[in-house]
């Protein structure tokens, strides 16, 4: 049931999101989001907190009410249809499993009140039991789970309902680094590729990076910009996209005039001479890389080289000149040459 | 230190308990009575076999308690769980209010209630006894509920609106069970009120038949214009407090934690 089929994409199949907007008396908290993930596709919401992805989720998911805008699945209007209706699953960042039900009993009791048969409800509960290898622990209650287990019930309390439209709300984030790590490809497999879009609202780029096929950031409630993980880091469309991915965090150097040049990390390289002078202050050895943080006279600096690269305290620097990203000093938009 | 509080609260108990198994003149001579006329079931017998008997009247404020506890908490559950949700400013106001009405004195309500309960007929009933006991007992439990329904987590309640649970189902099938030490333990709050009421009792029951303990209790102490029949008096009040102590002693682990859950946040 879960497993994913090659479907012809119908027209207007998907989500799509038409000028969705909330506002709470004088504060916006999302204006004007146009946004369309396609069937089968995973699109990350990714921003800082409190720039609106979560009330993107809640929106879509029927749990606030919409200020403006149309909300489309599969080309018919639920904007205002109630979250009960809608056939939306959502994975909470809680998880908000039933402390008082088993396994078994959390799972059920959905089924159970749309009046699903009981030979039925067992057969669906027990396959996606076994899907997400829960079934030895079907009868515990949440506190007896571990986070990993209780992140697992929750995706199969979503998977079960065999949602039109699944939200995840942070699902990874009450979890260590190492099983996040682990989770990723597991979560992509169960989730992406079927029929029913996947909006996944997280804070952590490379979350969204490793499981979203397209990154939509948000920031104060607006969308800054919309496309794959490739896209959003070699055309940031403003310098806060810009800063907001890749770690370290770009160097943007002091604006000249109405333009402010921005390099990444990696981008920098030692040159034999002719570059900008710079002062090693310290460095940080990551294993696989390091990190050397510089003094120039354009500001401190980052730059990402190679872990056995060996470089002297003072040093000239060079880049590329296609590396070269250029932002409005005003508006922060990017320009598009030199 | 806590043995000293034990003493404290439970020396009054352990008296009552004494004089109701004794002999009047064992209680007035003390140890000055022969051994075989000091300890006696007498006082039990008296007040059991009196007319009416005492469990008549133990039977009484189980009803009017039962009826009590039933109509308090249907209606606190839905109007702390309004409060809570959707409350917004004039929820405040009205939770203000509850607490207002809460501290009101209501020693001072009993005669125009008196006068109330003579207009609509509704003196010696029973189970318009608990009409105005509700009454009283709802700010107290309106307000224990509302911070009980604070305490849940929120997404819990979004997560069953996402199944399809309409407000009633989501009640009945997550929040009530999530809740149940808090109802417990206002239940028992209510009950203990209802059980214990005087004043309001003894102006709306006149028929004896119908009395509740508190006013059956009274009119035992002063059933005779000569003594003040101590032992049987004492008797009928361990008698009273029996269920209420059963009734603790089952649920004293909800009514704990059903007390202490607002008082960490919320």
């Amino acid at each position: 049931m879960i497993e994913s089929m090659p479907v012809e994409p119908s027209p207007g199949a998907g989500l799509r999101i038409e000028g969705l907007s909330r506002r709470l008396g004088q504060r916006t908290l999302l204006a004007e989001l146009n946004l369309e993930v396609g069937p089968g596709e995973c699109l990350a919401l990714l921003g800082p907190s409190g720039c609106g992805k979560t009330t993107t989720l809640r929106l879509l998911a029927g749990l606030d009410a919409a200020s403006a805008g149309r909300i489309l699945l599969d080309g018919s209007d639920i904007t205002q249809q109630s979250a009960g209706e809608r056939r939306v699953a959502m994975v909470f960042q809680s998880y908000a499993l039933y402390p008082h039900l088993s396994v078994a009993d959390n799972l059920a009791l959905g089924l159970r009140i749309r009046g699903m048969p009981a030979k039925e409800r067992e057969g669906r509960i027990a396959a996606v039991l076994e899907l997400l290898q829960l079934t030895e622990l079907r009868l515990r209650r949440p506190a007896q789970l571990s986070g990993g287990q209780r992140q697992r019930v929750a995706l199969a309390r979503a998977l079960l309902r065999q949602p039109r439209l699944v939200l995840l709300d942070e699902p990874m984030s009450n979890l260590d680094a190492q099983l996040r790590e682990e989770l990723r490809p597991e979560l992509r497999r169960l989730l992406c590729g079927g029929e029913q879009p996947v909006v996944y609202v997280t804070h952590d780029q490379q979350e969204a990076m490793g499981m979203a096929d397209r990154i939509a950031v948000l920031r104060d409630g607006a969308l800054q910009q919309v496309g794959s993980a490739r896209e959003l880091y070699a055309r940031p469309a403003n310098r806060f996209v810009a800063a907001f991915l890749g770690r370290p965090a770009i160097n943007l150097l002091p604006a000249t005039g109405p333009r402010q040049l921005g390099l990444r990390p990696e981008h920098l390289q030692p040159v034999a001479q002719g570059g900008l002078a710079a002062r090693l202050l310290r460095r940080e050895w990551w294993g696989n890389q390091q990190l050397l943080w510089l003094e120039s006279a354009q500001g401190d600096l980052r730059m990402l080289v190679a872990a056995d690269q060996e470089l002297p305290p003072a040093l000239q620097l060079g880049w590329r000149p296609e590396h070269e990203l250029w932002f409005d000093s005003h508006s922060g938009e990017r320009l598009p040459g030199p | 230190m806590k043995s000293l509080l034990l003493l404290w609260s439970l020396a009054p108990l352990a008296w009552q308990l004494y004089t109701s198994l004794v002999t009047p003149e064992a209680l007035v001579q003390g140890g000055g009575v022969e051994a075989g006329a000091f300890w006696t079931l007498e006082n039990y017998r008296q007040v059991w076999l009196a007319d009416p008997p005492i469990w008549r009247y133990l039977l009484n404020s189980a009803v009017v308690g039962a009826a009590t506890t039933a109509l308090t908490l249907t209606l606190a559950v839905p109007c702390a769980y309004g409060l809570q949700r959707q409350g917004g400013r004039l929820g405040w106001l009205v939770t203000l209010a509850l607490l207002a009405t809460a501290i009101f004195p209501t020693v001072l309500l009993f005669l125009a209630l008196l006068q109330l309960a003579r207009a609509l007929g509704l003196a010696n009933n029973l189970l318009a006894l608990s009409l105005p006991y509700a009454a009283l007992c709802l700010p107290l439990a309106v307000l224990l509920l509302r911070a009980a329904f604070a305490d849940l987590p929120p997404d819990l309640e979004d997560a069953a609106r996402l199944e399809g649970l309409n407000l009633p189902r989501r009640l009945r099938h997550v929040l009530l069970p999530l809740l149940a030490p808090s109802l417990a333990s206002t239940a028992i709050l209510v009950f203990l009120f209802s059980w214990n009421e005087y004043p309001i009792a003894l102006t709306w029951i006149s028929r004896p038949e119908l009395l509740t303990l508190p006013p059956a209790i009274a009119r035992i102490a002063g059933s005779s214009l000569f003594t003040v029949p101590y032992g049987a008096f004492a008797a009928a009040t361990v008698l009273g407090s029996l269920p209420l102590l059963l009734l603790v002693l089952i649920f004293q682990r909800s009514i704990v934690s059903g007390l202490t859950q607002g008082a960490i946040k919320g």
